[in-house]
């Protein structure tokens, strides 16, 4: 039996006119498909098109070209129809912050189409899910940063979409309400079956709650599957890190740790350039030597002893099991965090 | 439409919450206006909103030295200073109300009291004032001797009201002189021609039972000095101050409200509001309408309000009610709708051609103020002929002569409504097709 498919995404691009008159390509010709229920993340860098994608998918930016069909409904040619069928939770605190919980609530779901009594019970869910009952009658300016985020999720579930868009949804709160927001995001899926659409650059919420991943870069899908899919691409290899400081590190060296350390498949040396945060002249130097293996905490006495005789002092250590990092890294080149 | 209207009463609501914005909206312009009418006004009390011109400071001199007319001494001279210092027998001529006179010795002192600012005007009655006057058959060619009225530049109102009472008096002075002498005249002709009404007339005059009182014939209490300014429609028109700078201040302050509020898309833009309206399966045009409409209801409830208060303080400063609009209601709210419809639409296509809310902020305040300055909130335009045409480019001075017509007792402001939803309606729908265009990008 074929899944049914939520979200379809073909050939989606989006050209700006930059400052100096010439395009931009923001996004470039992205196609993808969401599955019906699924947590469906894009994991990104800032910068690299997930809200200027989610944007045309919810129809705020018009497609320079392409299409998305939302429960089948073309969000260019049947925007209102597709736009029933889903909620919107932005990366902003899109709420007016002079009226109440309740008052926002109740505007924006009169801008669903709810009325009377329905839209007066539908407030009350909203209210209950979001667990703000006692504080429903206050100001929105009143509100901590965690509790505004929780009416902003509140606001997308109003007209019970079949999919919802998060747009980094975790931005600026604390340990303690990001983990109610990923916990609302696990129940929105389990209890109410929603789709949920997912955007992130924060690797550690994207492997916690996705059931498939598409890693964007520069405007373009670069990478999609489950978790397990991407880690395959870099294979199930450990990342061992050890930090030198100023000193060098000869090939002789990197090359003694791949010949007499099992497991080890790769060793880099590489010389990174901290500037002071006050200036612009050159603080100090971070040497930092990656070593790719297999069972990398098995390794690492051996390696740490071959550093020792060849004179090299280890300043400090760390291993990392495959994870996003390391896909996007191994994709790209570059950290995720860059 | 539903939706329409809850746009609109979300921004109404957030508006009508705001305390700063309220002491924006109405409580400074209302103080404004208030400050500026009662400057323009010299001071406002006792007797109404209108501008009262009493008490005029005048130094008078009497340098006549009087005349035989038909046999008797006559001093028109005196008369004329009888008309103006209270007298046992002259307590309630309108022209004391009107003035404050003192009588002087000469006109060297008189002119140096109005040098000095105590007086604002001098009034120099000539020594053959009564002899120019008099009229008669020995005497046919009349030639007034001017009364000089000597001012300070800076009484330019009042010389010009003493000159009229001058000119006012001396004309009734000559009037009665011809008409005596004429009525003597024909009654002597008559008395010629007809021997019975000779004898009679002659027997009435002798026995003393003939003895007219001419003395009517030369107080101008019978044909009352009025002071009327009158507009080019040829109608008498008072000009109350707070009348004029409270709807000018009003449409001023209504500017930067129409601005502010079409701003306001800009400022849910940049909070992601807007996006989740248009996220919503709400159509564009129903989300614009809901907002400019919201602007418009906003601008409609804050000239509204002043409007009231304004009335409420004029009340209060007049010690009765009084409706300083007029009384045509319905056509005072007519023009309160165009010309609020008129700065929505200037507000929509300023916000519409913006970029940031900041960039409207600067750009609106700039455009406000010189809609301000040539429409009258800060001085009686009429009184610069040379920014007359500018002034007629913009919707404030059409909304402020609307109400000016109308708190005069007129209703000929057809042509002002007519402008006023002109520019408001094409504006009105260019910021909405431009705003339309920048939400589909």
């Amino acid at each position: 039996m074929q899944t049914q498919i939520m979200v379809e995404v073909r050939d989606l691009t989006k050209t700006f006119k930059g400052k100096n008159g010439a395009d931009i390509q923001a996004v470039k010709g992205i196609s993808l498909d969401i599955r019906h229920g699924e947590i469906y993340s894009l994991l990104g860098p800032n910068g690299a098109g997930k809200t200027t994608t989610i944007s045309m998918i919810s129809g705020l930016l018009a497609p320079t070209r392409g299409d998305a069909r939302i429960g089948g409904h073309s969000i260019t040619k049947e925007p209102l129809q597709a736009k029933q069928l889903l909620g919107v939770v932005p990366q902003e605190i899109a709420l007016y912050p002079t009226l109440s919980a309740r008052q926002n609530l109740d505007f924006f779901g009169k801008m669903y189409g709810l009325s009377g009594s329905d839209l007066s019970r539908r407030v009350d869910e909203i209210v209950d899910f979001v667990d703000l009952r006692e504080r429903q009658h206050d100001r929105i300016e009143t509100f901590s940063g965690g509790m505004k985020r929780r009416v902003n999720i509140g606001v997308g579930l109003l007209n019970k979409p079949q999919l919802i868009y998060m747009d980094e949804p975790t931005v600026g709160i604390d340990p303690q309400n990001r983990r109610r927001v990923l916990d609302t995001v696990k129940r929105l899926q389990q209890e109410m079956g929603m789709t949920v659409l997912y955007t992130s650059h924060l690797m550690e919420e994207v492997q916690e709650i996705s059931d498939r991943i598409a890693i964007i870069d520069h405007g373009e899908i670069i990478a999609e599957g489950t978790l397990g899919e991407l880690i395959q691409q870099i294979g199930e290899e450990d990342r061992l890190t050890f930090k030198v400081g100023t000193q060098t590190v000869s090939e002789t060296l990197l090359a003694r740790f791949q010949r007499e350390v099992e497991g080890v498949t790769s060793a880099s040396y590489d010389r990174r350039e901290i500037a002071d945060e006050d200036s612009t002249a050159l603080a100090h130097v971070d040497g930092v030597v990656t070593i790719m293996a297999k069972r990398g905490r098995k390794a690492l006495p051996d390696l740490l002893r071959i550093a020792d005789d060849a004179g090299l002092d280890v300043l400090s250590v760390e291993v990392r099991e495959p994870d996003l990092e390391g896909v996007f890294l191994h994709l790209t080149g570059r950290a995720l965090r860059d | 439409m539903r939706k329409i209207l809850a746009i609109t009463w979300k921004d109404l609501y957030t508006t009508f919450t705001d305390r700063n914005l309220i002491l924006i909206m109405i409580v400074t312009p209302l103080a404004l206006s208030t400050i500026i009418g009662s400057a323009f006004s010299g001071f406002i009390g006792g007797g109404g909103n209108d501008v009262p011109v009493r008490d005029i400071p005048i130094a008078l001199v009497n340098l006549d030295q009087g005349g035989n007319a038909n046999g008797q001494d006559v001093n028109y001279g005196q008369m004329f200073v009888d008309l103006l210092i209270p007298t046992r027998t002259n307590t309630s001529s309108p022209l004391l109300a009107l003035t404050d006179a003192t009588l002087l010795g000469n006109a060297a002192a008189a002119r140096a009291s109005v040098n000095s600012g105590s007086k604002s005007v001098a009034i120099i009655i000539p020594e053959d004032y009564t002899s120019s006057l008099t009229y008669s058959q020995d005497h046919p060619d009349v030639r007034v001797s001017p009364i000089e009225v000597y001012s300070s530049p800076a009484a330019t109102i009042s010389a010009g009201i003493v000159r009229s009472i001058v000119e006012n008096i001396t004309n009734t002075f000559l009037t009665g002189s011809v008409t005596v002498e004429a009525t003597i005249e024909a009654l002597i002709a008559r008395a010629q021609d007809d021997p019975a009404f000779g004898l009679q007339f002659g027997v009435a005059s002798a026995s003393g039972s003939f003895q007219p009182d001419f003395a009517p014939a030369f107080q101008p209490d019978a044909a009352p000095i009025t002071i009327e300014q009158q507009t080019v429609r040829g109608q008498a028109q008072t000009f109350n101050p707070l009348v004029f700078f409270g709807s000018a201040q009003a449409l001023f302050f209504m500017t930067f409200t129409a601005i502010q509020g079409a701003n306001s898309m800009l400022e849910e833009r940049r909070d992601w509001t807007l996006q989740r309206l248009i996220a919503s399966p709400t159509p564009r045009i129903t989300i614009l309408l809901g907002k400019l409409l919201g602007t418009w209801v906003t601008c409609i409830f804050q000239v509204t309000l002043l409007f009231i208060f304004l009335t409420l303080i004029g009340s209060l400063i007049a010690g009765e009610l009084q409706l300083i609009w007029g009384s045509n209601l319905l056509a005072i709210l007519a023009v309160i709708v165009a010309a609020s419809l008129a700065m929505c639409g200037i507000g929509a296509v300023v916000a519409a051609l913006a970029r940031t809310p900041e960039q409207v902020n600067v750009v609106g305040g700039i455009i406000a103020i010189a809609l301000g300055l040539f429409g009258g909130a800060f001085f009686n335009i009429q009184s610069i002929p040379q920014i007359a045409p500018i002034s007629r480019l913009t919707p404030n001075y059409w909304g402020t002569d609307a109400f000016a017509t109308l708190a005069a007792g007129q209703n000929d402001i057809g042509m002002n409504l007519v402008v006023l939803t002109v520019i408001g309606g094409v504006l009105f729908l260019a910021g909405l097709a431009i705003f339309n265009r920048r939400l589909s990008v």
